[in-house]
């Protein structure tokens, strides 16, 4: 496994010496290893590990328990998502009401979704447990020195201390993190709408019938034209807001450090300021500055720029639509994300800045760089070798960017696109805006799966070549 | 958990047979309240039950919901040891915060007439129908008894499918016309020609929401056009072509872009309204008595109100119509406790509470004998809107309405649509119809 051979590789190269170890544990072991294929505690007790032999037995009953009274009321109907619909019956005397034996149908998605994961967990402690009987045995064999439980503790507060360490957090991305991701996957195959609500409906299986509609136009399914707007809407806002909010940051911290600026520290607080104050705050202000009616129309007007606008024709209404009309709103868009970004690369760019190693500078400054060389073939390849990763993780958060694209036009724009709007889309959305608004306005969660399901094979596409192509870690002599 | 619900079932049919065995045996009291000829009424168990429930209100009403939960709580002591646990929840998002768990909703809440359709369609409410025998036994009335102590308006709007589903609470929930009478002579606001002709005169405005289906749809019904609900939850509309009254929709749009066109009209955001009539550029604003305050203190004594002005559809005046909206008390079809949870709505949108209601905060009462009461008659926006309320229309709409005939008013405040192509114009008919009739896909 620690030969050399990276990612992938390994990781099958491992799951291979695991199982072949499973393999010869069942064939070569001797009869309380074949027994802990069922009594998972028995090669212990054979090896006198008594607490932990119990405990695989307890561990193991549990399982069986959860599998035979909890499971199967839920699993056994995983195939139909349930069928009895919920009814109620209200009762005069105990003036309450009575409802039927109904199936939840998320419920059921949800436990067995649970049961999946503990069954999955079962069987890698199950496969373990032979491996683990096994080697006890090979121990024993050599007349080698079998661990008490005492000593097994210590052992987790010492050698394998990392064990403990990840236990938790393990547990947490388990319980907190995957279980969610498997039932929202889930439900992006099946209708899970408003029409189709649990309790009081059922909903079931459809299989890509949501993938199909999302990439499908018609006239009576306008998801792949609203679709197809908003991708490209998405990828040229993130693509835009990564770069101008990182040159600016990286130029507004050039400027800041430079020797000629008086009063740095001053200008650097300034600017992060605008990080201080909340974006729900400073974005709500800034989206009512620049509305149809808002400040920012009114000065235009006063100043007569409304009126110039309208009569070279690029205006046609009475006021400027910043935030309310199709390329107006992307372009302020991602100018007010620059006011709101460049503070927080500008404090990145000052920290490498710094780190920057100076002979480099001054042997570039001797050999008779101008400024402008010394930016582009020395400080800017140093920034992105070492914030290139940084890079990478901006343009996906940027891919999900919710506040600025939700909050600068939430409730002052709409679109006066017909097809968009049957999707309950708008120009500016990004895939998310969209999913968030089909979630709390329509409760359409099998769409906004759906899309969730592409957004994060769009993002988890561009980190991996990314990552893999410009970014591996043997850069840093090509650097140099 | 299914177990214990099949168990008390079990139980409880066991008991109800038993009771109906013996009705007149020594378990029963007698239920309060006047019995008339036709009533059902159901024995009434001896022992006091401990009830819970839950009840959502308006953070603005809390403490004069909290008297009103204190005097059920006294009026229905003989029978149960009532507790209320009083959460906030605005009428307004009332739908969206019970549909993301109905289970977890209250018991009981208060919401916006127009978002009646979803709920029904997501089966979130508990049908009032069936709590006839309770309301007879407990309150002394029957579900007719609530329909005719409330104006005919507010009853439609509770009602889907012939199906009563919630209580009316208030009937201020709809648009007219307010004005500033310094500005503005009666005549002027009979008519939008002379509206804007006026306003214009003085260099101020005349402000309406055109982006939004709530608003824009007064055009439509006052032409005599309809919505409707289809069978698979989408939108019914008949807009694109000739209503009962003779009118084209291109007509209509065509009467919209006259008034959109008009330098003197203002196209107001949705939420934005109170700002702009503070802001002083309005002298008359299409909006309901939650802008009441604000253009009282805007405008001072000249504030006014009235219904909503005719428009100029092909040459001829037409009323605009409006969407009727009430607000209405629901009793949550998760509810354990529906029973209990259907008196609790029943009272606090009776005819006493409603008086206290408007009383408090002024808010108009849907109750017929309450919306009598001189103090109401001579509040100048209620009267407006009671005035307005000849021509409102409870709205009848399905999920997918909303975005596209937001986008539709706003490409003709934006006058995207040219007066004069009436192919375009009826092309954007067409794409509105099938946006709003498309099923949830």
């Amino acid at each position: 496994m620690n030969e050399g051979k990276t990612g992938v590789k390994a990781f099958f190269g491992a799951i291979g010496g695991f199982f072949k170890e499973f393999g010869e544990g069942v064939a070569k072991g001797d009869l309380f290893v074949k027994l802990s294929l069922i009594w998972m505690g028995a090669g212990y007790i054979r090896r006198k590990q008594f607490i932990k032999g119990i405990l695989m037995t307890l561990f193991e009953a549990a399982v069986i328990l959860f599998s035979v009274l909890f499971a199967p009321r839920y699993v056994s109907k995983f195939g139909t998502l349930g069928t009895v619909k919920q009814e109620s019956v209200f009762n005069i005397v105990t003036m309450q009401n009575e409802f039927n034996d109904y199936d939840n149908s998320f419920l059921i998605l949800l436990f067995s979704v649970f049961s999946f994961v503990v069954w999955a967990v079962a069987l890698v402690v199950w496969l373990r447990n032979i491996v683990a009987c096994y080697r006890l045995q090979k121990m024993a064999e050599n007349g080698e020195h079998i661990n008490t439980f005492r000593e097994d503790l210590k052992s987790y507060v010492n050698e394998k201390f990392h064990i403990t360490l990840l236990t938790l957090p393990i547990l947490g991305v388990v319980f907190f993190t995957l279980i969610p991701l498997l039932i929202l996957i889930a439900v992006a195959f099946t209708n899970y709408d408003q029409q189709h609500m649990p309790p009081a409906s059922l909903f079931t299986w459809v299989g890509f019938q949501n993938f199909a509609n999302l990439f499908s136009s018609g006239l009576t399914n306008t998801f792949g034209y609203a679709f197809g707007k908003i991708l490209i809407w998405t990828l040229v806002w993130a693509v835009f807001a990564t770069i101008t909010t990182y040159l600016g940051g990286i130029l507004m911290s050039m400027l800041i450090n430079s020797k000629y600026t008086k009063l740095p520290r001053m200008w650097r607080t300034l600017f992060v300021v605008t990080i201080a104050v909340p974006q729900f705050v400073s974005l709500l202000l800034v989206r009512n500055f620049f509305a149809n009616n808002g400040i920012m129309n009114t000065f235009c007007s006063a100043i007569g720029l409304t009126g110039w606008l309208r009569d070279i024709g690029l205006i046609s209404t009475s006021t400027i639509p910043f935030l309310s009309a199709p390329g107006w709103a992307h372009v302020m868009i991602i100018l007010i994300n620059i006011w709101i970004g460049v503070p927080y690369q500008m404090l990145i760019a000052t920290g490498v800045l710094m780190n920057i190693p100076t002979d480099q500078l001054e042997s570039a400054r001797i050999d008779g760089a101008t400024p402008r060389q010394t930016f582009i073939h020395i400080t800017m390849p140093y920034m992105l070798f070492v914030t290139g990763p940084a890079l990478v993780t901006d343009f996906v958060k940027n891919i999900n960017n919710f506040n600025v694209i939700y909050l600068l036009t939430q409730d002052i724009y709409t679109t006066t696109d017909q097809l968009m709007a049957s999707s309950q889309a708008k120009e500016t959305d990004l895939l998310i805006t969209w999913l968030f608004n089909l979630t709390q306005s329509y409760y359409n969660y099998k769409m906004a799966s759906a899309i969730g399901i592409i957004v994060f094979i769009i993002c988890a596409v561009f980190t991996l070549i990314a990552f893999n192509r410009f970014l591996k870690g043997d850069r840093e002599e090509a650097y140099r | 958990m299914k177990k214990l619900v099949a168990l008390m079932m079990a139980a409880t049919m066991a008991f109800s047979l038993a009771a109906c065995g013996n009705s007149d045996g020594g378990g029963s009291t007698t239920p309060a309240g006047g019995a008339d000829g036709n009533t059902q009424q159901a024995p009434i168990p001896a022992e006091k039950q401990n009830v819970s429930l839950r009840m959502w209100g308006a953070e603005e009403d809390q403490t004069m919901l909290q008297g009103m939960i204190d005097s059920f709580i006294a009026e229905y002591s003989d029978y149960a040891n009532i507790t209320v646990e009083l959460g906030v929840e605005s009428e307004a998002d009332a739908k969206d915060d019970v549909l993301v768990d109905i289970g977890a909703a209250a018991d009981v809440y208060a919401f916006a007439s127009d978002q009646l359709n979803d709920l029904v369609a997501a089966s979130a409410l508990q049908s009032i129908d069936s709590m006839d025998q309770v309301l007879q036994t407990y309150a002394g009335k029957s579900v007719a008894d609530v329909k005719s102590a409330n104006a005919a308006g507010s009853v439609d709007a509770a009602t889907l499918n012939g199906t009563l589903y919630a209580f009316p609470m208030s009937a201020d929930n709809g648009y007219f016309l307010l004005y500033d009478s310094s500005v503005l002579s009666e005549t002027d606001v009979q008519s939008w020609d002379s509206l804007l002709a006026a306003a214009g005169a003085a260099n101020k405005k005349v402000g309406m929401v055109m982006a939004s289906g709530w608003y824009n749809a007064s055009f439509f019904y006052g032409a005599g056009f309809t919505t409707g609900l289809n069978e698979d939850g989408s939108t019914a509309m008949d807009w694109g072509g000739t209503s009962a009254s003779g009118i084209t929709g291109v007509q209509v749009v065509q009467g919209m872009l006259d008034i959109t066109g008009n330098s003197a009209f203002l196209p107001v955001a949705d939420g934005d309204t109170a700002n702009q009539i503070a802001s002083g550029s309005l002298c008359a604003i299409v909006s309901g008595t939650w802008d009441a305050t604000a253009a009282a203190s805007a405008w001072g004594d000249a504030y006014k109100a009235t219904k909503l002005p005719t428009f100029t559809v092909n040459g001829k005046q037409v009323q605009q119509g409006s969407v009727a909206g009430f607000k209405l008390v629901a009793v949550n079809a998760q509810s354990t406790n529906a029973g209990w949870a259907t008196l609790l709505a029943d009272w606090i949108t009776n005819e006493e509470n409603q008086n206290i209601r408007f009383e408090k905060r002024e808010i108009g009462p849907s109750n017929v004998n309450a919306a009598a009461s001189d103090a109401v008659t001579s509040n100048i926006a209620i009267a407006a809107l009671s005035e307005q309320s000849a021509y409102g229309v409870v709205q009848v709409v399905g999920g997918n309405y909303w975005d596209p005939t937001a986008t539709f008013g706003e490409k003709i405040a934006q006058g995207q649509l040219a007066r004069d192509n009436e192919a375009a114009i009826q092309e954007a008919l067409d794409l509105l119809i099938a946006g709003v009739s498309q099923p949830t896909q």
